[in-house]
């Protein structure tokens, strides 16, 4: 098997004005092709300041990072920004489509900034359009006139219309209610059996339960699986003191 | 990124914000318009003027002296013997008078002339005829009014009055021609035409000094070379001291003046573009805070550009290219606006000056490639700061920047 990422060691800790903040302490995980993977922990454990780092968005104070073999922490931005292009696909929980373009413009935009040829454009945006099943008649809707899971099914064919080597996204059905991310999350799961890697952020365990497997995190650790054990029987203890 | 993905882009914001965009580019329309129209007038009328000059007119040289003692007929006869190369001298007497048809009177520039002035001189008859030799010889009670004061005097300068009388002082004349007003007078005093002896017997004085005097260069003589002779000779003649010799002895070649029409303009214009450089200053001020506001208004879709591979670059050139465009539509607007402007004011000079009734507004390329330029400049010196702040946010911030 090929490990798409390779994380090892990773620590990030934040200057601000507050002062210092070690958002992570030491992560270090690997992604095989076509795994669905998901980071899941509580609010502030650090899991957004992960992905931001997996996505090439931000860059580790220490620890090294391989997407596909190659070392991330050695690039300059104009190389981080071309990895972003060609070999990232990101979905987020806000959507973050232009208002007033088409779905075809959103769907494209990512292809500005991967020399992809004028002519192949459209053939590859009505192709990540089919694979997250958006009806044909919504392509040139104007993104503001869809409903919230239509949207994010727009911001997941955007993800792939690079047909990246991994898919991040960043508590992608935190918006939607429960029916609509459930369809999202079958987006996934389908684009999983079609070979794509995915990994997926979230701190709800039911969404966590759609990927082949877990990741828990906590104050910045990957929890061990005897620590994991642990939290869950202390949560399901703690659920049950509640009740 | 590809420059017509670019241009697309652009293209795409700029229609997104309309109305703001509009009322961004004003002060460069406003600036551009200024510089456009005014230019686009001066132009026009320095083509109408040289253009009425004609081939003619460049044999003229216009002569003054102003010695301490009066200049004679004596004197004109001096210098066509001693200078070669004139084919006329005339001579001018002039002095003021009042102009009175029926109720309506005004001051008038009495100008009396003898046999060779309108040969040489740029004056075109539009009706009538000139004084014969018989009316020159007699100091006959005739008179030349121009288009000004028939438009002034009869209400309309159509009016046919060939063969009706005026009133200068208490003297009747009857009007035998009327002249097309000159392009250069522009006071307020009606212009007329007397023969010279009836203007130094009746008006002036019999003593009257001769004023001025123009000469009518021979065919293939140099008009410069001929000025330059005519004011060495005159200058002996009158024993003018060296150090005296310009104040006292002017000699003009019509070419001459017509560079020094040029230059008046030229400083006329450089007036309007500083004041059209202050409102384009303005204007780039005003560029530069809408897209300082654009580009906080879309600092996440900044930071989704960012994430989906957007370089700095590329940042830097969309919004540097939005800042450009807005300028040129601005100019663009601005020629058009000052073009459009150039016709009214075109109109309304028409209307005033009789002369000019032919004046067009004349826009050259050369201005238009400078309009754009401009637009372009301010473009990129005004949206060089606000795009290079777009280019340096950081993407994990600007995306989740509420
Ligand atoms: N830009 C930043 N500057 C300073 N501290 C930050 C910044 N981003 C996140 N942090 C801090 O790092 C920790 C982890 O944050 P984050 O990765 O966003 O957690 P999560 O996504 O799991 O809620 C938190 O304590 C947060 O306050
Ligand atoms: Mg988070």
């Amino acid at each position: 098997m090929v490990n798409v990422i390779e994380v090892h060691d990773l620590h990030r800790i934040y200057e601000s004005g507050a002062g210092l903040t070690h958002a992570l302490r030491g992560v270090s995980l690997t992604v095989e092709r076509g795994e669905f993977i998901a980071i899941m922990g509580p609010s502030g454990s650090g899991k957004s300041t992960l992905m931001n780092i997996l996505g090439c968005l931000d860059t580790p104070t220490s620890g090294s990072y391989r997407l596909e073999g190659l070392d991330i922490s050695r690039l300059g931005d104009d190389d981080l920004a071309e990895i972003r292009a060609t070999r990232l696909g990101f979905v987020f929980q806000s959507f973050n489509l232009l208002p007033r373009a088409t779905v075809m413009r959103n769907v494209m935009l990512p292809l500005l900034y991967s020399d992809c040829p004028v002519r192949e454009r459209e053939p590859r945006a009505v192709k990540a359009l089919s694979s997250v099943s958006l009806p044909v008649e919504y392509f040139d809707h104007r993104s503001n006139e869809l409903s919230g899971g239509q949207m994010q099914r727009v911001a997941i064919a955007r993800a792939l219309v690079n047909d990246p080597a991994v898919v991040l996204a960043d508590e992608p059905t935190g918006n939607l209610d429960s029916a609509t991310g459930q369809m999202v999350l079958e987006t996934f799961e389908r684009l999983r059996d079609e070979g794509k890697t995915i990994v997926l952020i979230t701190h709800d365990p039911t969404v966590a339960s759609w990927a082949d497997r877990t990741m828990h995190i906590r104050d910045g650790h990957i929890l061990t699986d005897e620590q994991e054990r642990e939290a869950v029987a202390a949560s399901e203890t703690h659920g049950r003191g509640t009740t | 990124m590809r420059a017509r993905d670019l241009l697309y882009e652009t293209w795409q914001a700029l229609t997104a914000n309309r109305g703001r965009s509009m009322l961004t580019i004003l002060g460069i329309v406003i600036g551009i318009a200024a510089v456009i129209s005014m230019t686009a007038l001066i132009g026009g009328i320095q083509n109408t003027i040289v253009s009425s000059l004609g081939l003619n007119q460049s044999r003229e040289i216009y002569i003054s002296v102003s010695a301490g003692r009066s200049v004679t007929e004596g004197d004109l006869e001096r210098i066509r013997l001693s200078v070669p190369g004139y084919e006329l001298v005339t001579g001018t007497v002039s002095g003021t008078s009042t102009i009175t048809q029926g109720k309506k009177s005004a001051n008038a520039s009495i100008t009396g002339v003898d046999q060779g002035y309108f040969t040489t001189s740029s004056i075109k008859l539009a009706h009538g005829r000139f004084f014969s030799d018989a009316e020159m010889k007699a100091g006959g009670m005739v008179a030349i009014i121009d288009q000004n004061a028939v438009k002034d005097l009869f209400g309309d300068a159509d009016v046919q009055v060939v063969g009706k009388t005026v009133k200068l002082g208490n003297d009747e004349y009857s009007i035998v021609g009327v002249s097309e007003s000159s392009g250069f007078s522009m006071g307020s005093y009606e212009t007329v035409y007397l023969p010279r002896k009836t203007a130094t017997s009746r008006i002036i004085g019999s003593d009257a000094s001769i004023s001025q005097i123009i000469g009518y260069a021979k065919p293939n003589v140099d008009a410069e070379a001929l000025a330059a002779s005519t004011k060495t000779f005159l200058v002996s003649y009158f024993n003018v001291p060296a150090d005296k010799a310009d104040d006292e002895v002017t000699v003009m070649s019509m070419q001459s003046m017509v560079d020094q029409f040029n230059t008046v303009m030229s400083a006329f214009s450089l007036i309007m573009g500083a004041v059209a450089g202050i409102s384009l200053l303005v204007g780039g001020i005003g560029i530069m805070n809408m897209m300082l506001t654009n580009v906080t208004e879309r600092i996440r879709e900044i930071g989704l550009r960012k994430a989906l591979g957007a370089r700095s670059a590329d940042i830097t050139r969309q919004f540097l290219l939005e800042s450009i465009a807005l300028c040129v539509c601005g100019g663009l607007l601005g020629i058009l606006v000052g073009y459009l402007g150039a016709w009214g004011l075109a109109l309304i000079v028409r209307a005033m000056r009789p002369s000019l009734a032919s004046m067009s507004p004349a826009i050259s390329p050369a201005a238009v490639l400078t309009a754009v330029g401009i637009s372009v400049a301010i473009g990129v010196v005004f949206g060089y700061s606000p795009a290079r702040r777009a280019a340096r946010l950081d993407p994990v911030e600007s995306l989740h920047y509420q």
